[in-house]
């Protein structure tokens, strides 16, 4: 996995939180307009230098191949005993041949557990992530949500706004004339002049979504976004997804809440090992994610892992997916 | 969603006319698409000057100070330890001038070959044209030397009070540094692209760097000059060294500077390499972009 995607998940074990304030509430469903996103069998290959050996990362289920040819010469196994420190180049399969049709005015979640391989995906259809195989066909600028990398913490919140709106593609003149907006959304007052640095990790949030939503991109896509700050900023995020939507915009949603999901997405992708699982409405893959979850948490603290997993797939899911996450889970078995 | 097949997905992104993504984009619309993030590149450039030095007491003061220290420590051994500057009256003026802005060449390598290896996080989450991050990076150590040429002048002017040297008359001539910085900037840019675009793919490259700008340094006069040292090697080597240490690019822009600020028969303004160091770097600039544009998709995948 690279540096990101595993620090974005490193702090959470396990992906199933409900939040109580997003209980019960459900996504308004708007009339989807034409297609504006082909994924067609997507693979995203990473290249990783030294590191963990191809063995031991794929014990853990990642899908690892050495980078090398499979013939080796007299010299390259004589080199071989170093071969972790010394040009150890492996790669790291992380997505592997997803495939779906995104329409305007969709609001689709992704969830899966640590390393399945979401925020590649998101990544990848953004178009930031260059496919190995495959292709992503869009309508417009898709947007990540996550204007971050570009801010520099040593610089005021104000030069921030600059760079970040600068980053997103904007103008000098929208930069300035959304500027107010941008300090009254992310409610960080007089600390728009001070470094970055100082805020409290609750007002860098704030003001990052603040920028990175500033401009109002054609495909939106939010990674774990709102896992920081109040409730009143949540509202907030909330309505200016909404507001997304409705000009025929369309949401991706990366979170580890399922609640969240259910509250703001009508579609759900379940990825797990760099495949698509399940893709369907929301009440149906949560539930069977919900599932999924549960017996993988007994399975990690009984040691069943084989048996209850077999199970799991046996109930959930509609009948589509039930065949592919069959055929996914044979995938999985040698390395087991 | 009914299941699709390869075809029918493809002919479905065609019939509602979506764009691939991941594609390199044709040159043309790339150089538009990089000329309308002009602003981007400049307060990204500058805010990375600015960040550079900030953790400091004396902060901004770094940027000129460095180079000053850097100078005084090669004007000690080289210019009176060893005294090696055959030919040049004006030792000081003639270091200080050459370290300032090899300083800018050895930074626009360094921080071009990083631009992009860097920066993956960044490529990773924004969509914009990746030839930005070589071109702000380049921006932000221009940013830094405008400030450290005031006090590269002030140096050479102060330099003829010297007891010992001859003094420096402040003529119309010196505004002829503002061109001559302007081309080893482009120059500067064009090395940077080409930079960016070796470490992006092989990243070993990095290690080699700072040998080369080694070797360039001293192939470079600049310190001493070097092109008066060749009568030194053997009688074949002669002819084409000394071609080459006189007019490869860096060695011209030092000159351009030197002859714009050094009142000596030995930098006298010679029309030739004028034209050299802009052909120089049009060649540089022009090549480099391209070369990088050609990398344009794989920026951002390992």
């Amino acid at each position: 996995m690279t540096d990101d995607v595993s620090e974005a998940d490193a702090h959470l074990d396990f992906d199933m939180e409900d939040e109580a304030d997003d209980a019960g509430e459900h996504a308004e469903a708007i009339p989807l307009g034409d297609p504006c996103l082909v994924v067609d069998d997507l693979h995203i290959v990473f290249r990783v230098f030294g590191g963990k050996t191809a063995e031991s990362a794929r014990a853990q289920g990642i899908h690892v191949q050495d980078a090398e040819p499979p013939r080796r010469s007299l010299v390259k196994r004589l080199l071989g005993a170093g071969r972790q420190h010394v040009g150890a180049v492996s790669e790291v399969h992380a997505v592997r041949g997803v495939s779906f049709m995104a329409r305007h005015g969709e609001s689709i979640g992704i969830v899966g557990i640590n390393g399945s391989g979401k925020s590649t995906l998101l990544r990848a259809i953004t178009g930031l992530i260059p496919p190995h195989s495959g292709s992503v066909y869009v309508d417009g600028e898709p947007a990540l949500l996550g204007v971050n990398a570009a801010l520099m913490p040593q610089m005021t919140g104000a030069k921030n706004i600059e760079i970040g709106g600068l980053a997103l593609g904007m103008t000098p003149k929208q930069v300035d004339e959304r500027f107010d907006e941008v300090v009254e959304f992310a409610d960080i007052g007089d600390f728009v002049d001070m470094p970055m640095k100082t805020y409290s990790s609750g007002m860098a949030a704030r003001l990052r979504f603040a920028i990175s939503s500033a401009a109002i991109p054609d495909i939106l896509m939010v990674d774990e976004a709102l896992a920081t700050g109040d409730a009143a900023f949540k509202a907030r995020s909330k309505a200016r997804i909404a507001e997304v939507r409705q000009q025929a915009g369309t949401v991706f949603l990366v979170s580890h809440s399922i609640s969240t999901i259910e509250a703001m997405c009508t579609r759900v992708l379940w990825m797990h090992q760099g495949q698509l699982v399940m893709d369907g409405p929301v009440e149906e893959v949560t539930a069977a994610y919900r599932e999924f979850v549960r017996a993988h948490r007994q399975a990690r603290s009984g040691g069943q892992a084989g048996g209850r997993r077999r199970k799991r797939n046996g109930g959930g899911g509609s009948q589509g997916s039930g065949g592919r996450a069959r055929r996914q889970d044979k995938a999985r078995a040698p390395d087991a | 969603m009914p299941a699709t097949s390869s075809a029918e997905r493809r002919a479905e992104a065609e019939k509602y006319g979506l764009t691939k993504m991941g594609v390199r984009p044709p040159l043309w619309t790339y150089i538009k698409d990089v000329a309308r993030r002009g602003p981007f590149i400049r307060v990204l450039g500058t805010s990375t000057a600015y960040a550079r030095n900030q953790n400091t007491y004396l902060g901004q003061l770094w940027a000129v100070l460095n180079p000053i220290l850097n100078a005084s420590v090669y004007v000690l051994i080289f210019g009176m330890l060893l005294n090696v500057s055959r030919g040049v009256d004006n030792t000081i003026a003639f270091i200080v001038i050459g370290v300032f802005l090899f300083r800018f060449v050895e930074q626009s390598v360094n921080g071009g070959a990083q631009s992009i290896a860097k920066r993956s996080n960044l490529i990773r989450s924004l969509h914009f044209p990746r030839a930005v991050l070589p071109l702000s990076n380049v921006m932000s150590h221009l940013t830094t030397l405008v400030p450290s040429l005031v006090v590269m002048c002030l140096i050479v002017l102060g330099s003829g009070l010297l007891p010992g040297y001859d003094p420096v008359p402040l003529t119309w001539e010196w505004l002829l540094l503002v061109p001559a910085v302007g081309l080893l900037w482009v120059f500067n840019m064009g090395i940077a692209f080409i930079m960016a675009r070796l470490v992006a793919i092989t990243p070993d490259l990095d290690n080699v760097i700072s040998f080369v700008l080694r070797l360039t340094m001293y192939a470079s006069g600049v310190i001493f000059p070097v092109v008066r040292y060749v009568n030194e090697l053997p009688q074949w080597m002669q002819g084409w060294t000394t071609t080459i240490l006189e007019y490869q690019p860096v060695a011209v822009y030092l000159y351009l500077a030197r002859a714009s600020l050094m009142n000596e028969d030995a930098f006298l303004q010679d029309p030739f390499k004028w034209w050299l160091g802009i052909i120089w770097a049009v060649v540089f600039f022009v090549a480099g972009f391209i070369i990088f544009w050609r990398g344009e998709e794989r920026y951002g995948r390992d």
